[in-house]
């Protein structure tokens, strides 16, 4: 195995054009800034954005978590995470959330809220939400400049009373400091409120669709919503109507995944992030054997 | 303090990067930069930003003419450049651009050098996104004209300007979406 000789693996001119990129996305809060992004040595599609703000990013002595879908342990945080291993000599790793500068991630913001010191770098498959009422690039940026988002109310207003409710589980089109419109990447409703007047700052990269663009710490942002149709995060509620809780950590105020038992057939919920939910199971842990 | 050659290197750039994210994301907040002996901070933001794909303009003649090798920029006007280089005791006498509608990103950011960031005559109080409330500056040698200019400059939102104060070691930011006010 040859090493790469560069840090970072990115050469600097490719740094320095998202270096410069990246402030401008800050400058101008949720405008996707177009960058040439480079090829890299995996599928674009597979976290690019996401991995080469990160590259660009990162510095010796800096600790980096990897997460996708709130798992450090898929393939996808693995590959990601020994890339940046092999390429970034001197930068640790880790799958904790409160001891990461940096955090990549995938479909998921963590639980645990971030601190101002830390910084979230997100994956983006599809940046623009506007692509679904209007197909031309040119006029969509016409459109953002002017913060022109009638059509996609309309859009997102029919959807709702054909349905009876807000029917779009990821990717909810927020907007940022009262103008842009986001596609906050594919992370659940449920995570959306964590975006608005975040202490952390959020770098969302797209690779493939060569933008990146950011969601400044205390900067507003607010999913898109109707005065009869407010916005709603998922309720997690059973039959009985009482929210569910992990079932491996009892924790009932986190974003949930469903499994199916395979023994007794049955639904099963349990933490999405998976850090938080070992956290809570320690601390339950850790008072057990203080109460007995 | 660097020896002579530092402020090239990628090492340093990346923590000088660092810095000016840092400061961009909370306008107010003063940043060091790693600088050579006797240099200008001003000449380390520029190595961290500047290569042959952008345009600078130096008219006050801040620079060596043996830097625009090593910055690799293109020379412009201040009219057309995508980094401007100057003096904050001094009026601004330019008008840069500003961006479009659809490429707001296609505007100068202007890197204005300061006497202090750390006191001075002018105090600012700063709102907007990055700035938890309201935050507070004073900055030495930064002629009143450039917030008033800035505000000119700014009243067209996505349009605008970003400046990067900087003084002999730190930067200080104020972003386009920044509401200055002289306090
Ligand atoms: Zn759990």
């Amino acid at each position: 195995m040859i090493l790469a000789q560069q840090f970072g693996f990115l050469d600097e001119y490719a740094k320095k054009e998202i270096r410069r990129t990246s402030l401008k996305a800050v400058a101008i809060p949720g405008y996707q800034v177009p960058y040439s992004s480079r090829e890299m040595p995996m599928g674009r599609g597979f976290g690019t954005g996401g991995l080469q703000l990160t590259l660009a990013l990162i510095g010796a002595g800096e600790v980096l978590k990897v997460i996708d879908q709130g798992s450090d342990d898929s393939v996808n945080a693995v590959n990601l995470r020994s890339f940046i291993e092999m390429t970034c000599p001197g930068v640790g790793t880790t799958r904790v959330t409160g001891e990461a500068d940096l955090i990549q991630s995938r479909h998921r913001i963590p639980e645990k809220p971030l601190r101002e010191d830390q910084l979230l770098v997100l994956q983006v498959p599809y940046p623009d939400p506007l692509v679904v009422v209007e197909a031309s690039e040119e006029k969509r940026k016409q459109l953002h400049g002017e913060a022109d988002y009638s059509r996609l109310l309309v859009k997102l207003y029919e959807d709702i009373v054909k349905f009876d409710e807000i029917t779009i589980s990821h990717r909810y089109p927020t907007r940022i400091n009262d103008h842009y419109v986001i596609d906050p990447s594919p992370i659940p409703r449920w995570d959306v409120p964590k975006l608005h007047m975040s202490k952390a700052l959020v770098l969302l990269g797209a690779g493939r669709e060569k933008k990146i663009y950011a969601v400044p710490p205390y900067t507003k942002a607010e999913p898109l919503a109707f005065e009869d149709k407010p916005f709603r995060v998922e309720a997690f509620l059973d039959e009985q109507g009482r929210r569910r809780a992990c079932a491996r950590c009892g924790c009932d105020n986190s974003f949930l995944d469903e499994y199916v038992d395979s023994n007794s057939g049955e639904q099963v919920y349990r933490c999405s992030d998976a850090d938080w939910c070992d956290e809570q199971l320690a601390r339950q842990t850790a008072a057990e054997v203080i109460y007995g | 303090m660097l020896e002579v050659s530092a402020i090239w290197t990628a090492h340093v750039q990346q923590q000088n990067y660092r810095a000016l994210l840092d400061a961009i994301s909370h306008p107010g907040r003063v940043k060091s930069i790693l600088h050579q002996q006797g240099g200008l901070a001003s000449l380390a933001v520029l190595a961290t930003l500047l290569d042959a794909e952008v345009s600078l303009a130096d008219p006050d003649d801040l620079l060596e003419a043996e830097d625009w090798p090593l910055l690799q920029a293109s020379a412009a006007a201040p009219g057309e450049a995508d980094y401007i280089l100057c003096r904050g005791n001094r009026a601004a006498r330019f008008q840069p651009k500003l961006g479009s509608l659809p490429s707001p990103e296609r505007s100068a950011t202007l890197i204005i050098y300061v006497d202090s960031l750390h006191r001075g005559e002018l105090k600012l109080s700063l709102k907007g996104p990055g700035v938890n409330g309201n935050a507070d500056c004073s900055i030495a040698g930064l002629d009143p004209d450039w917030i008033r200019r800035r505000e000119e400059w700014v009243c067209g939102y996505p349009l605008g300007v970003d400046l990067l104060l900087v003084d002999d070691s730190a930067v200080l930011a104020l972003p386009r979406t920044t509401k200055v006010e002289v306090a």
